[in-house]
């Protein structure tokens, strides 16, 4: 599962006027993103991105702790603690911060990844310093009460209903990381279970606040219309005086051995209107110098109309209605994940392995020239569609350097991506997947009487 | 424009001045004061028209080096015929599906070797071919875009499959709380008229699409003269014209006959309540919708009741259920502004055993605002939402593309955009109660809940007169006289 977004209610060169100017198969040129990067006295890591575009500016707060580091027998805990940062502090009432950014014309977000934990703040460029003293406040001095810490778990019960139980494919998808690892935290799902929510207590909250909301385990990323001089001011009058402590940061240190055999698990529902399945390989950290190859690859199968996956399964052989390749690539063992819903009356087994040969046939024969071109030209168009805005080119900053192993990687990543040869998009599918071991996840109605359980 | 930001947050200084203490110097208690704001600025886009007919309209975002382009048919799910629900999205949906010189697997791998996507798709008085790609790639991707909508060959084979598609997305669809009781509402409040059904249709009226009605659609409507490019992002005027002559200029009318009217917007059915039995439904959705009058001076008005009720985080339905109660995971409820009619739609997911407590809550908020003027401080903050999520919307080339296309959709002048905030700003209390008055009382309110009936339909019952009950598999959304199959 990917991360979760808190707020979401229910309901991304300089170019020439003189177009003929341009050859249609001219390589496109992308600015490399300019950024100016610190760390305080106490550990804080701060980035500035700035980028006079609209005049607003995006401010994000990552720190380095995700679902994997759910305390034991409290799974859901970091996304439900992440709910809570949105309550009361010292000095901060309960939904202050809608205040200082929806009620100004801004907007505020957060979510909760597998390896870390964002807080995202958008703000007309004039109300930055508010919003840098409030992340502060709230890394410093949260202080939730009983009567909120119980609403919003209320509230996060809804959430877990809403994406899991009363979404189509929510059970399925919810089963997928569960069913694959064997022992890494990863195995249990970001969204927790209601007993696990239920069980949850204020003391659990003080806890994980003092263990990993602290200066040396955060990233701050400011994007967008700001002076840098007075941003460095003001980060230093509001962050610096945020202490470090002196205990160590917990961090999870398990890894999940190479899987020696395939497994397969059939995940039933009350009600299933297609059935689904999903082919599971282990893939290698986001920070391997084989995650651009891996990307590319994931690109050729799944990304768009003309993708393998949807030629050959939904358009020529008319077998899934929907179909994905996921490189789920994360700070530890990620996944790289095949996924296609059946078509109706065409028998599950048989589509899985359709979708099995389509992606070993990518392994075993390399990819032409223009077809590598094209998914290159894709990727880095959705690059530049995302860094339109201050958030998503705070995003990008953010995920570079918290996750990818520097904020460098945000302009490094798309040379890399440009370099994959066909021989390295073989390379890596024989290694990840034709020469690895696979678990399958069929997805099926429930039989009549398991029908009234939810 | 550039003054009204500046007021805006000016009057929020004045307000907020009132209730919170000015930060003090070297006190880290309070948070401080904002700086003076940098107003932004929403050029008009400019239009210009080709010998043909066909409207060019431009939308400039320099230095981005990403060009949206729209290819805007102005008809759309509404001119779908009776007993054929379904046929402009099926239309659109095949354009792409092959063309005199390409396949469907040709033009797929032509457009994302541009770095976009051909995206095809209808809705209400719209259908449109889009593509976002960088702009050495804009002249290839209007040659596909000019190929599509004008050389489209709906293969039998391809509707075969697009057809078989959409009946599984239906029958997933089907599944989803949320869709089932939006679709019913619809019914409810437009009954058998042009707006009344669904515009993804239905499996009832997909079996019954033929070849032969796409052909006809596409040769009334698809015409120069029926339709609008749109292009925002990294070009100028100049070039705009050029590009859409170059690859719109020998497009010519299919007939010469004039473009039919589609049939009235429709009268709401005599039910007011519906419960959609959904009985494994891991949650109960609850649907309110009233209609509205078409928008026209009035816009700006209903867009920021909407966000009182509604849009975004803080609105009241959100601090009523979310916030203060933990109901759900998310209430808001938005505007469906189509030309000939709009509808107020506010939906909710919740447990089922809470849904009568939701519906109570919803109900309550719709009477509020007609009862008491809104604060001035709840106003002067639902107003900057509403303005910042616009000012916000148009930083992308797509999203800038999106709201030129609605106010082309909708009727309105193209310099509308540009004053879209100063007339947000100068909406009033008063203005706001008047119009919720006028139009959101109980009788023209519709109300669906969807999910497991046996958990919540008894408590229901006591307070929703004319209530019934419709096991999901019997609900019709085709145009019947009732929302249940005879």
């Amino acid at each position: 599962m990917g991360p979760i977004w808190l707020r979401r209610a229910v309901a991304v060169i300089t170019a020439s006027s003189a177009l003929l100017g341009f050859a249609a198969d001219a390589p496109l040129k992308i600015a490399p993103v300019a950024f100016n990067e610190r760390v305080l006295a106490n550990g804080l890591q701060v980035i500035a991105v700035p980028s006079s575009a609209s005049p607003t500016v995006s401010v994000q707060v990552w720190y380095h702790v995700g679902a994997k580091d759910d305390p034991a027998g409290r799974s859901g805990f970091a996304h439900l603690f992440e709910h809570l940062m949105f309550k009361s502090t010292a000095h901060l009432k309960a939904e202050q911060f809608d205040r200082l950014t929806e009620d100004v014309g801004g907007a505020n977000n957060a979510f909760t990844g597998n390896d870390v934990t964002g807080y995202t703040d958008l703000v007309p460029s004039n109300h930055l310093e508010v919003l840098l003293w409030a992340e502060a406040e709230r890394m410093s001095n949260l202080n939730v009460v009983q009567a909120n810490f119980v609403s919003e778990r209320a509230v996060v019960e809804e959430e877990y209903r809403e994406r899991v139980l009363a979404t189509p494919y929510g059970r399925f998808g919810n089963a997928i990381a569960p069913a694959a690892y064997q022992v890494h935290p990863y195995k249990r799902p970001s969204i927790g279970s209601i007993a696990d929510l239920d069980a949850a207590t204020l003391a659990d909250v003080v806890a994980f606040h003092a263990r990993y909301y602290r200066p040396d385990n955060a990233t701050l990323v400011v994007a967008g219309d700001f002076d840098a001089a007075q941003l460095d001011a003001w980060v230093d009058k509001y962050f610096a005086r945020v202490p470090r402590p002196a205990t160590p940061l917990p961090r999870v240190s398990v890894d999940e051995p190479a899987w020696d055999s395939d497994r397969s698990v059939t995940v039933t529902a009350p009600q299933v209107p297609l059935p689904a399945v999903a082919l599971v390989w282990l893939a290698p950290p986001v920070t391997s110098p084989d995650a651009p190859a891996l990307q590319i690859a994931a690109a050729l199968l799944g990304s768009g109309e003309s993708s393998r996956l949807n030629q050959a399964l939904v358009y020529r052989q008319r077998v899934a209605g929907q179909i994905g390749f996921d490189a789920d690539l994360r700070a530890g063992p990620g996944l790289l994940t095949a996924t296609a819903i059946v078509a109706s009356g065409k028998p599950l087994a048989a589509v899985a392995q359709a979708l099995l040969a389509e992606v070993l046939r990518l392994a075993a024969q390399p990819v032409g020239a223009a077809e590598l071109a094209k998914v290159k030209t894709q990727l880095l168009t959705a690059a530049l569609l995302s860094r339109q805005t201050p958030e998503g080119l705070a995003s990008a900053v953010a995920d570079a350097a918290v996750l990818q192993g520097g904020a460098g990687h945000v302009n490094t990543d798309l040379v890399a991506l440009q370099n994959v040869s066909a021989a390295d998009v073989q390379r890596v599918l024989q290694r990840y997947v034709a020469r690895a071991h696979k678990v399958s996840v069929q997805y099926v109605q429930a039989a009549a009487q398991e029908g009234g359980a939810k | 424009m550039k003054t009204s930001l500046v007021r805006l947050i000016g009057a929020l200084l004045l307000s907020l001045a009132g209730l919170a203490p000015i930060a003090r110097a070297q006190s880290f208690d309070t948070p401080p004061q904002p700086g003076a704001p940098r107003p932004l600025t929403i050029a008009t886009p400019v239009e210009q028209r080709l010998p043909n007919g066909l409207r060019v309209v431009l939308a400039e975002r320099r230095g981005v080096q990403l060009v949206t382009a729209q290819l805007v048919v102005l008809s759309g799910s509404e001119v779908d015929p009776p007993q054929r629900a379904g046929l402009a999205s099926i239309t659109a949906g095949l354009l792409t599906k092959g063309t005199r010189r390409h396949s469907a697997t040709a033009l797929a791998q032509a457009a994302e070797s541009l770095g976009g996507a051909l995206d095809s798709s209808a809705g209400w008085h719209q259908s449109e071919v889009a593509i976002t790609v960088t702009v050495p790639k804009l002249d290839a991707a209007l040659a596909l875009v000019s190929e599509v909508v004008q050389q489209p060959v709906f293969a039998p084979a391809e509707l075969d499959r697009l057809r078989a598609q959409a009946l599984d997305e239906l029958k997933v669809a089907y599944t989803r709380p949320a869709t089932l009781a939006g679709q019913a509402a619809q019914r409810l409040l437009f009954g058998n008229g042009a707006y009344g059904h669904p515009a993804g249709g239905t499996p009832a009226s997909l079996a019954r699409i033929a070849r032969a009605d796409l052909l006809a659609l596409h040769a009334a409507r698809y015409r120069p003269d029926n339709a609008v490019l749109v292009l925002a992002g990294d070009l100028d005027a100049a070039d705009a014209l050029r590009l859409a002559q170059r690859h719109f200029g020998a497009w010519k009318a299919g007939s010469s006959a004039p473009v039919p009217a589609p049939m009235p917007v429709g009268a709401a059915l005599a039910q007011s309540a519906a419960v959609i039995d959904l009985p494994v439904s891991g949650q109960a959705a609850v649907v309110v919708a009233t209609p509205l009058p078409p928008l026209g001076a009035d816009r700006a008005t209903a867009a920021v009741m909407n966000a009182v009720l509604g849009g975004g985080y803080s609105s009241r339905l959100n601090q009523e259920i979310r916030i203060r109660r933990g109901l759900s995971y998310g209430a808001g409820s938005a505007l469906d502004a189509r030309p000939d009619g709009a509808t107020l739609r506010a939906g909710v997911q919740t447990k089922n055993e809470s849904a009568a407590e939701v519906l109570g809550l919803v109900q309550t908020e719709f009477d509020r605002l007609a009862a008491a003027p809104v604060g001035a401080d709840e106003l002067a903050a639902r107003k900057a939402t509403v303005i910042g999520d616009f000012s916000r919307s148009v930083e992308t080339t797509a999203g800038l593309g999106a709201a030129v296309e609605a106010l082309i959709v909708a009727g309105r002048p193209l310099a509308d955009l540009g004053q879209r905030i100063d007339a947000l700003s100068a909406v009033g209390a008063d203005a706001v109660q008047r119009y919720a008055a006028a139009n959101l009382g109980a009788a023209g309110r519709r109300v669906v809940i969807a999910g497991d009936a046996a958990r919540f339909a008894q408590a229901l019952k006591a307070t929703t007169p004319g209530l019934s009950v419709i096991a999901a598999d019997q609900l019709d959304l085709d145009l019947g006289s009732a929302l249940s199959r005879p």
